[in-house]
């Protein structure tokens, strides 16, 4: 009936400090649509990396159709009927579009000269036999997403490939285009006799479009199931682990003045594009306000709005009702706000230092810390870092560790450590528990709470709904720069959120102070 | 005076200073093209210079010169490629250690070989052969600029088409340029970015080896210390100002090829050269800025980022 | 106390000693012996008092570029441009030392000091803030500006400012009050030691004990934290380039000031290079630079010595020098692929064991 591909015999692939991928077996049958699923980090990309040639495993064996195959590079891998489609596109900006679809094995004029013409023609008639409608002349950088995502098909087509993998295909498209994509997939399995494997995080996606389903969980293979006896809940489960039980954290009444607030914030990303569309919020003494977003949406931007680290276009900026009119992140220090950022590496630390270091940035003009405004007094700074390191529970042999050499959750507790010692007014969290195991993710949950309950006004941005859900006081829902929704807490479902972050509801902006 | 220094005679040394410039750039702009930009040009052509001489000396003839100059450049470029590539050093300090390589040994074969310091020179070294055009006798300003130079001064324009067909015209030259501009859009298409790069690099090795030759076995047939003269920063120079494009680079490098002929000249009349010297080095940083600049405005949607309303 | 990076050690040993086989190979090709060689080459840099103090006096100019290019890299901005900046502080200090002729030297030495740290520094202000402003690559400025500045002394040198004491591409001789002392008879080694060693001091306490040097180490090590951290990156980066410049110019200045008396056409035969590669193998580190500055005076002058004792040209510890710079740039490199190749081994092993 359903006849083997291709199989994935005990793959495992190690790299330096981490195991992505540990004995994994995985069968994908032909013409069906595969789906593999996991949260970020998983392994899943991995996999399908070692099936296209781009890692070899550390362990383990690949057969298709029965053959044992050894795919040591993408060329083995597209010989063998493998096409890739990343979730960054790969293709070349100021190339064409038949320039990119031929890349790699190009149409020749008398063995040397690049035949053009003949790569125009293959793209025309490619496309027609897919129904894609697009200009092989036009450059790459002109086109919109979806359609640069129709090339990425047209080039693996063009290869020859039978099986194709794509890679977190729906995180750059619109709704409408994922269906477009859709209808593409169905078409290519049911009227070409492709196979498809698709990786992503979306379980809406998965149990839409995929016959099968395989759930994989730090660098396992969890299980694989027809979709049909697939649900939400039976899949979060497989992805997350035994059932999330957070219990409640010690919630103290705090009444808070008013210490933050944005009047209609707009702001451009790095490209020029507007990436705030007129945000507006308050943000009290004592309280968490949670921002529920899908990543992407501005949060980011937002962020580095309030830190200092973006300039606002246009809107009001208040602290302690006095109006910002210089943003930088020195000014935003000297006002009390404290920053815990989304990527402790390029932001929240320099790992090349130690751990000293990393724990006195912020400090080191500050009294007592210094002395005569220059010389450090490392016996005060020495004595802080070792309380620090005491009370944070920070794994590390001693001060002069260097951090690189730190676990994910002791990294986050050195910036959590460094940025809660400030005891600022105002504390800016964001993604505090990414890449972080259990046993820190309580601690730092722990303490964040008991910020809060000290009187500390926090903002925190997460993508993981659950930690929102735990913490927030209040939630504001984010989607394409603006924000959708505000809701208290405990009037609120996971559900509810999930609609507002992905835009398919959207209460009138205007998050009036109640 | 005027008439001394702008003559024909000027135009025509123009032309054969530039040709090692325009070789070197040649080379340099492969490798930049495949994100490897090589300031160590300056040590390959003093290799080939100096192995040019020794392999005409000992052989007897220009053509083992050649070789012997390239066989060099061929090392030389693999080593570059070997850390820069693999073993991820920082070009730009593989490239000083090569200047200062190519620095220190050029010296101490030229005491240990030749038993000499400062220079050699012997009758024995047999020089590149010069080419006569018989059709260009006829004109005399086109016979006086451009007949009778030395092979490599043709060999070099030859390259300058050659050069931009593979690059423009050529499935590999499009590859070679992708390993710079995205290699990962290579590497998923099946073709090896690294190869690409270790390829530019050894053309860049045999065409500094060429420029090196030309310098020692051109006109006179001489190795005199740091005879490189700078030329390798200059070849730098002009592939910056000609954008890494064969033909730009070209018309760069005879742009600065004549400054240098108008320096030599004016201090011949006693007219301080520094300056006209200056210009290339100069002209490189404005260069940058204007090319630097214009890479800040352009905003390139690419790799497939979202854009939000 | 604090740890000292065993692994790196042992890999700069290594890279030094790999390249002093391929120098003894060269040697032996060449028909030398390198016991002898190198044996030279030790006793030259050591073996006397004269050889201690010509050391000694060939470290001066090492240990201030070194330290510029330390101070420099530091703060994530390469100055390549060190040879430039030496050579305009020399023509600085010289200038000074053949107009002002009448100042005491109290007064002129410093003055002389000053001013071509001032011009050093201004040097390297130009392309430090093309690149904080303009963010052009500051390595290709640098090297750009290294040969205009040694055009335009030259030019100085052979026109407005040429000596009428015979054909030598130099100023007229300084001032007698500008001369430094020299220490050891018939060697070069001058006062400039000691200016070199209280600048050394200044330096090594900025980049380690002080709040600067930590604002700098933290711009140069990762630029987007010491941004969030609310460090003017900006600034930061161009303080460290013209301090960079300073230190450079004042190698020139003594080079005139204590060794030449005057400004020559051909001043520094690449101290300003040299210097980089003792901080590139210091990492670096401002102790570190100066051991290195001391390990490459004792290769310069032993070279010298073994040249005239076994005609080996003293350019071979050039070629020593490149090796060393080469293998430490893969270093890093190398180490990565060694623990590559360790994963590997070890999945095999456990993959025979699995049956």
């Amino acid at each position: 009936m359903a006849e083997k591909l291709i199989e994935l015999k005990n793959i495992s692939k190690q790299f330096p400090g981490v195991l992505a991928n540990s004995n994994v077996n995985l069968t994908i049958n032909k013409g069906e649509i595969h789906a593999i699923i996991g949260e970020n980090g998983a392994g899943k990309t991995t996999l399908m990396n070692i099936l296209y040639g781009l890692y070899e495993p550390t362990k383990g064996e690949i057969f298709i159709d029965g053959k044992k195959a050894v795919i040591k590079s993408p060329l083995d891998a597209i010989k063998q009927g493998i096409g890739m489609v990343h979730q960054h596109f790969m293709l070349l900006p100021s190339l064409s579009v038949a320039e990119n679809v031929v890349l790699g094995s190009e149409p020749k004029k008398k063995k040397f000269f690049m035949d053009y013409d003949k790569a125009i023609e293959i793209t025309k008639n490619l496309a027609q036999k897919y129904g894609f409608k697009v200009d092989p002349r036009e450059k790459i950088e002109a086109l919109s997403v979806g359609v640069q995502q129709r090339v990425e098909i047209l080039k693996v087509l063009y290869r020859g490939a039978d099986i194709l993998i794509l890679d977190e295909p729906t995180a750059v498209l619109t709704p409408q285009e994922t269906d477009e994509l859709f209808n593409v997939i169905r078409k290519l399995v049911s009227d070409m006799n492709k196979t498809v494997i698709i990786i992503t995080h979306k379980l809406q996606e998965v149990l839409a479009i995929s016959d099968r389903v395989s759930v994989m969980r730090q660098g396992k293979l969890i299980g694989t199931l027809p979709t049909q006896q697939a649900d939400a809940k039976i899949l979060t489960e497989m992805m997350v682990g035994k059932e999330v039980l957070f219990h409640d954290l010690h919630r103290e009444k705090v009444s808070g003045e008013k210490v933050l607030e944005v009047k209609d914030i707009k702001a451009k990303d790095n490209r020029g594009l507007t990436v705030l569309n007129g945000v507006s919020f308050s943000l009290r003494a004592g309280e968490i306000l949670g921002v529920a977003g899908v990543e992407g949406n501005g949060q980011s931007e937002l962020v580095e709005v309030l830190t200092g680290l973006r300039n606002i276009e246009d809107g009001d900026y208040f602290i302690n009702g006095k109006k910002i009119t210089e943003v930088n992140p020195s000014n935003m220090r000297n006002l009390g706000i404290s920053h815990v950022p989304e990527d402790r590496l390029t932001m929240g630390l320099s790992k090349e230092a130690s751990l000293w270091e990393n724990l006195l940035m912020g400090l080191q003009h500050k009294k007592p810390f210094v002395v005569k405004k220059i010389h450090l007094n490392k016996k005060k700074i020495f004595e802080r870092t070792d309380n620090l390191i005491k009370e944070y529970d920070i794994r590390a042999i001693d001060r002069y560790m260097k951090v690189k050499k730190l676990s994910g959750g002791n990294m986050q507790k050195v910036v959590i450590a460094r940025e809660f010692s400030f005891d600022s007014p105002i504390l800016i969290i964001a993604q505090p528990t990414r890449g972080v195991d259990v046993g820190a993710t309580e601690f730092i949950h722990n303490q964040i709470m008991r910020k809060r309950n000290e009187g500390a006004a926090i903002l925190l941005v997460s993508a993981e709904l659950d930690e929102i859900m735990r913490l927030s006081d209040r939630i504001i829902t984010i989607y394409e720069g603006s924000i959708t929704g505000e809701f208290k807490n405990k009037e609120v479902t996971k559900q509810t959120l999930g609609l507002y972050m992905t835009g398919k509801q959207n209460k009138l902006k205007g998050s009036e102070d109640n | 005076m005027l008439k001394e220094i702008f003559n024909l005679t000027l135009l025509q040394h123009t032309i054969r200073t530039a040709t090692p410039i325009i070789l070197a750039a040649l080379g340099g702009l492969l490798t930049q093209h495949t994100g490897m930009l090589n300031i160590g040009m300056e040590g390959m052509i003093l290799l080939g210079a100096f192995f040019g001489v020794l392999g005409s000396y000992f052989f007897g003839s220009s053509l083992m010169g050649v070789l012997l100059a390239s066989l060099v450049g061929v090392i030389i470029g693999l080593i570059f490629a070997i850390f820069v590539v693999e073993l991820k050093s920082d070009e730009f300090i593989v490239a000083i250690a090569i200047n200062m390589f190519a620095s220190g040994l050029t010296v101490f074969l030229l005491r240990s070989i030749f038993g000499v310091k400062g220079a050699f020179s012997s009758p024995d070294i047999v020089p590149l052969p010069r080419v006569n055009f018989s059709f260009l006798e006829n004109v005399n300003f086109l016979d006086k600029i451009f007949n009778n130079h030395s092979i490599f001064v043709y060999i070099s324009w030859i390259l300058v088409a050659l050069i931009y067909i593979y690059l423009y015209k050529t499935p590999q030259g499009i590859w070679l340029r992708a390993s710079g501009e995205y290699p990962e859009a290579l590497l998923t298409a099946g073709v090896s970015a690294k190869k690409m790069k270790y390829k530019s690099s050894i053309y860049c090795g045999v065409l500094c080896g060429f420029a090196g030759a030309h310098l020692s076995l051109g006109y006179l047939t001489l190795f005199s210390e740091n005879m490189s003269a700078n030329r390798g920063f200059i070849a730098v120079a002009a592939i910056i100002f000609g954008k890494a494009n064969p033909i730009m680079t070209f018309i760069a490098a005879l742009m600065f090829g004549f400054f240098d002929a108008l320096g030599i000249r004016l201090q011949v009349v006693g007219v301080p050269s520094q300056f006209t010297q200056m210009i290339p080095y100069i002209a490189t940083i404005v260069a940058l800025f204007i090319v630097t600049n214009r890479q800040l405005q352009k905003h390139k949607k690419s790799k497939g980022e979202r854009e939000l309303a | 106390m604090k740890k000292i990076n065993l692994s790196y050690i042992i890999s700069l040993a290594l890279s030094i000693f790999v390249a002093l086989i391929i120098g003894a190979l060269i040697m032996l090709i060449n028909g030398k012996s390198p016991f002898i060689g190198y044996s030279a080459l030790f006793s030259g840099a050591f073996g006397s008092k004269y050889n201690l103090a010509t050391t000694f006096a060939k470290t001066v100019p090492l240990v201030l570029t070194g330290l510029s290019t330390a101070i420099s890299f530091r703060s994530g901005i390469f100055n390549i441009g060190g040879e430039g900046q030496l050579y305009l502080g020399a023509f600085a200090a010289a200038y000074i030392g053949i107009t002002f002729t009448s100042l005491p030297f109290f007064i002129g030495i410093p003055l002389a000091i000053i001013f071509g740290a001032l011009v050093g520094g201004l040097y390297a202000f130009l392309p430090g803030v093309l690149k904080v402003k303009y963010k052009i690559d500051e390595v290709i400025t640098t090297i750009m500006l290294n040969t205009v500045a040694v055009l335009f002394t030259s030019f100085l040198v052979n026109y407005p400012f040429a000596t009428t004491q015979g054909k030598m591409n130099g100023t007229e001789i300084i001032a007698q009050s500008y001369h430094l002392r020299r220490l050891v008879k018939l060697s070069t080694l001058n006062t400039s030691v000691f200016f070199m060693s209280f600048i050394a001091i200044v330096i090594y306490y900025l980049m380690e004990k002080t709040s600067i040097g930590y604002d700098f180490k933290m711009v140069g090590q990762n630029r987007m934290f010491a941004r969030y951290g609310g460090i003017n990156d900006k600034k930061q980066m161009l303080i460290a380039m013209v301090i960079s410049g300073a230190l450079c110019g004042m190698a020139g200045v003594f080079e005139v000031l204590g060794v030449h008396y005057r400004f020559l056409q051909s001043i520094s035969p690449g101290y300003a290079w040299d210097g980089m590669l003792a901080s590139l193998m210091a990492k670096n580190n401002p102790v570190g630079v100066v051991l290195m500055a001391i390990f490459l005076g004792a290769l310069k002058t032993g070279s010298v010595s073994m040249e005239n004792a076994t005609s080996i040209p003293s350019e071979l510890v050039m070629v020593i020098q490149a090796i060393i710079v080469l293998f430490i740039a893969g270093e890093a490199g190398f180490k990565d692929k060694f623990v590559l190749l360790n994963i590997k081994r070890k999945s095999k092993k456990a993959g025979e064991t699995n049956a």
